[in-house]
């Protein structure tokens, strides 16, 4: 049986089992997803709307960043929001400035008062966002095509309002190609897929039933929840960093596309959540120490576009360096602690908590722990021989393998504490 | 007992009394038990002789008073003595759950299991969500 079988049935370790129920509760589920794809189409219109100051000047809308690879998990500021990322590649004349640009964009989107959007939107240093009332937020990156011959390799512009003007800069970027070059190398595996999206969208559908401002099933929203263990790793790994970074104020976070290039480079089919997560921090942090032994700080070019550096914002210095190196080793022992037999499930709770945040951590235990309650109080689990109890799918499904034993019905009895 | 759980050992036997110790499983983490049973007698017999008494040896039960189900400890019959030594209570005693002409090793053996793993998510989030009653309530 492989691991992502075991997943399915629930007889994998237990740290995998709540890392996979962990993922599902910090990504974008699949009808917020769809939620996100109508927000991004309606901005669209709303842009090239007659009277835009953008009309008919949009050549391209498409998700960038974790949207594109689906990897999109609770942000950073918002813990009940998702931050979508999409570039606008914009027909705009070249000797406009970076700011220009950005300001076209934002009055673009803002629009007159009484408008869509007006009120919601935020001019940023290299992007607009606009701002929902459910806590999602979509960055929009004006961008403008280099080269017609070289698909979506692009500037995009960096005018931070309070600097002088000597200061913003175009910077050379193809988001799309690194986002194809992600997809093609971690395709989703199917056992893993099957039994990732089966978790996903019974998670989902208990959302929906508790969110009724949400009207839209997807249509293929299975789909949705199907990828590889490396993008689920990656997302565990981006919310263990915005856990770290939360209460250090001010202080500029290692980039999601950096650390999205090393989960492409180290994907392997087949590996478990554990395993990807062991194989992705172990290589972001032997990179960060081959750097900081250097006496350097990590450079990370994109691999599909000569020049685009995602390292050129982080780390700012050889502390903020040294900072992650801390936090990955940390994680890695932590990792360990729930992948080990010899902790309990309140450890691996206190684990998850450290790990992930108390939210999903608290959840995520509980449901295990109900599950498993449920199938002993209706005597549908198996029993391995060391003992270990198999909840009640995984148990019909492998009921006949001579290694589980279905023991007979019981009631748990005793006596009340006096007074209680 | 020793084809199905062959990790635990005999460590008394005699005419109509054996106990084992031994490791077992419940989620993960191993726990190690000590199971003690005697054939009946006449008159006012020791728990041992009535049923199986169950007892965790290691890593000692841990009682939480703040639970806001079972505390201290979930389903046990309370030793006021020793709590964490307190044997656990697999079954009802009011129901024909269990007779002395059972196998230990199909029924103690894997409702200590299931006990461990319930005591395990007890002990993660306070709640008990094996069911189960208590003297004098209807089951949950």
């Amino acid at each position: 049986m492989s691991i992502h079988q075991a997943l399915l049935g629930g007889t994998a370790p237990v740290g995998e089992i709540l890392l996979a129920d962990t993922a599902i509760r910090i990504e974008l589920p699949p009808s917020k997803h769809k939620l996100a794809v109508d927000r991004y189409s309606a901005v669209r219109s709303h842009i090239e709307r007659p009277d835009s100051p953008l009309f008919d000047r949009v050549a391209y809308f498409y998700p960038q960043g974790s949207m594109a690879i689906g990897a999109t998990i609770q942000s950073r500021k918002r813990g009940d929001g998702y931050d979508i990322d999409i570039i606008a590649e914009l027909l705009v004349s070249p000797t406009l400035s970076p700011a220009g640009v950005l300001d076209l964009l934002f009055e673009a989107i803002n629009g007159p008062k009484g408008s869509r959007y007006h009120g919601m939107v935020e001019r940023q240093t290299r992007c607009v966002t606009v701002y929902y009332e459910d806590g999602m937020h979509l960055d929009i990156t004006p961008s403008s095509l280099i080269d017609a011959l070289d698909p979506r390799r692009s500037h995009i512009f960096h005018a931070k309002p309070e600097e002088p003007a000597a200061q913003h800069r175009r910077l050379v970027v193809n988001c799309w190609a690194f986002c194809e070059w992600f997809n093609a190398r971690t395709p989703a595996d199917i056992d893993f897929a099957k039994a990732y999206g089966t978790r996903a969208m019974t998670f989902d559908a208990a959302l929906l039933a508790k969110d009724a401002s949400v009207k839209e099933v997807p249509a293929h929203s299975t789909e949705e929840g199907g990828k590889s263990t490396a993008v689920v790793a990656l997302q565990l790994l981006k919310r263990n960093r915005n856990i770290r970074y939360a209460p250090r104020k001010d202080q500029r976070m290692p980039p999601s596309v950096m650390m999205a290039n090393f989960a492409a480079q180290t994907a392997m089919p087949g590996t478990s959540i554990s395993g990807a997560l062991d194989v992705l921090s172990g290589a972001i942090l032997a990179a960060l120490e081959a750097a900081e032994g250097r006496g350097q700080l990590i450079d990370v070019e994109n691999p599909k576009c000569k020049g685009e550096r995602f390292t050129d914002r982080w780390p700012e210095n050889r502390a903020a360096q040294r900072t992650y190196i801390e936090d990955l080793r940390i994680f890695r022992k932590q990792l360990a602690g729930l992948m080990s037999e010899n902790y309990t499930l309140a450890q691996k709770r206190d684990l998850l908590v450290a790990m992930f945040g108390e939210g999903p951590a608290d959840t995520v235990v509980k449901d295990y722990a109900a599950r498993l309650g449920r199938s002993i109080s209706t005597g549908a689990r198996g029993t391995a021989p060391s003992g270990r109890v198999i909840p009640a799918a995984a148990a019909t499904g492998v009921i006949s393998s001579p290694a589980l034993a279905q023991p007979r019905g019981h009631t748990f009895y005793g006596s009340k504490w006096p007074g209680s | 007992m020793r084809r199905l759980w062959p990790q635990l050992d005999l460590i008394k036997q005699t005419g109509d009394f054996a106990a084992w110790e031994g490791p077992l499983v419940g989620i993960e983490r191993a726990h190690t038990v000590q199971i003690a049973m005697g054939l009946p007698r006449d008159g006012d017999a020791p728990m041992f002789r009535r049923f199986p008494v169950v007892r965790v040896l290691s890593p000692a039960l841990v009682p939480n008073w703040d639970a806001p189900e079972e505390a201290p400890l979930p389903h046990v019959f309370f030793d006021y003595d020793d709590l964490p030594m307190s044997p656990l209570c697999l079954f009802d005693l009011e129901k024909d759950e269990w007779s002395h002409r059972d196998f230990l090793a199909r029924t103690t053996g894997p409702w200590t299991t299931d006990w461990l793993a319930c005591y395990e998510g007890w002990q993660a989030t306070g709640y008990w969500y094996g069911g189960g009653r208590h003297a004098g309530s209807t089951p949950t």
